[in-house]
């Protein structure tokens, strides 16, 4: 007798863990959202060089779905496709991120301890950013 | 010793456990299990993955504002060891954790309360949706006045089942 196995078993998703690897990583919705679609980063990504190793020269590349095209008739088509208008549509919203995580979880952030030294307001130390790392 | 918090599910991360991925910007994402690893590695929400704690406190079924939550913090400034800071801290910690439990109870209470009130306006929606369609007298109120017959329904005296040793139609042996 042959083999009896269940015929359809894989849904043709044959490569799920080749295509997880770290190397075929796409780029993460927050880092699109936070930097690739500021207007400068986008104008710069938008008219890249011409790079050999990318599809199409590096000369199509649609910012939002992070993804170099061929030709300008394949990007152009594939603003007009779902997954382009799905991806604009769940970037509308704030990606998630780590900070977010550590709100969920409850964890807050220390406010920056006033230095031993306060009497002195010099101009480097008034410059205070929001994720300032006191070590 | 720092307890780091899942980036999926936000759980406690404690050293030596869950696993941490570290993007090319430098950002590290930890992970309590493989479970929220692969979750990840999905390109999952975890905002509207419904068993983490983000989805749970945006779809507001867990408290997001309260004086309890602010206690916990990531300190990065290190403090020198004061035997009576410490014991005052625990104390307040086990304090904290006290009001927070009840807070927390007092919460669902009045979220459920919430819920049971929704449930029930839908349930009398759904009722009314469905009196709407109008009943026709049933027919047997018009045909009350005739007697009812009894109708004789003949029963074998004796079912044989081949079930039961002895009936004639046993697959066994017969007993004797």
């Amino acid at each position: 007798m042959g083999r009896l196995r269940r015929s359809r078993a894989h849904h043709a998703r044959r490569d799920v863990h080749r295509a997880a690897r770290t190397r075929v990583r796409t780029r993460d919705l927050d880092l699109i959202q936070h930097i690739d679609l500021d207007p400068k980063n986008r104008a710069k990504l938008e008219a890249q060089e011409l790079d050999y190793e990318k599809p199409g020269l590096a000369q199509h590349y649609c910012v939002e779905c992070a993804k170099y095209y061929e030709t300008d008739y394949a990007l152009t088509t594939h603003w007009r496709t779902k997954i382009h208008k799905r991806r604009c549509k769940t970037l509308k919203e704030p990606a998630y991120t780590i900070e977010e995580s550590q709100r969920a979880a409850g964890l807050g952030k220390e406010g920056k301890r006033p230095t031993h030294t306060p009497p002195e307001p010099e101009g480097g130390m008034v410059a205070e950013g929001p994720a300032v790392e006191v070590v | 010793m720092r307890i780091e918090k899942c980036y999926f599910c936000s759980t406690n991360v404690y050293p030596g456990h869950g696993s941490a991925f570290v993007r090319n910007d430098a950002k590290v994402f930890r992970f309590c299990t493989s479970k929220c690893h692969k979750n990840f590695k999905m390109k999952r929400n975890p905002r509207k993955v419904r068993w983490t704690k983000a989805f749970r406190k945006a779809a507001g079924k867990e408290m997001t504002i309260d004086s309890t939550i602010d206690f916990e913090k990531r300190r990065n400034v290190p403090i020198r060891y004061d035997r009576e800071l410490i014991s005052t801290t625990l104390k307040a910690m086990k304090r904290v954790g006290e009001i927070k439990q009840r807070r927390e109870h007092a919460f669902w209470k009045h979220r459920m309360a919430a819920a049971r009130d929704k449930q029930r306006a839908h349930r009398k929606k759904k009722l009314e949706a469905k009196s709407s369609v109008t009943l026709v007298e049933p027919m047997s109120v018009e045909s009350a006045g005739s007697e009812k017959v009894l109708h004789k329904i003949k029963v074998p005296a004796k079912s044989k089942s081949a079930l039961i040793a002895g009936e004639g139609r046993t697959m066994g042996m017969d007993i004797d």
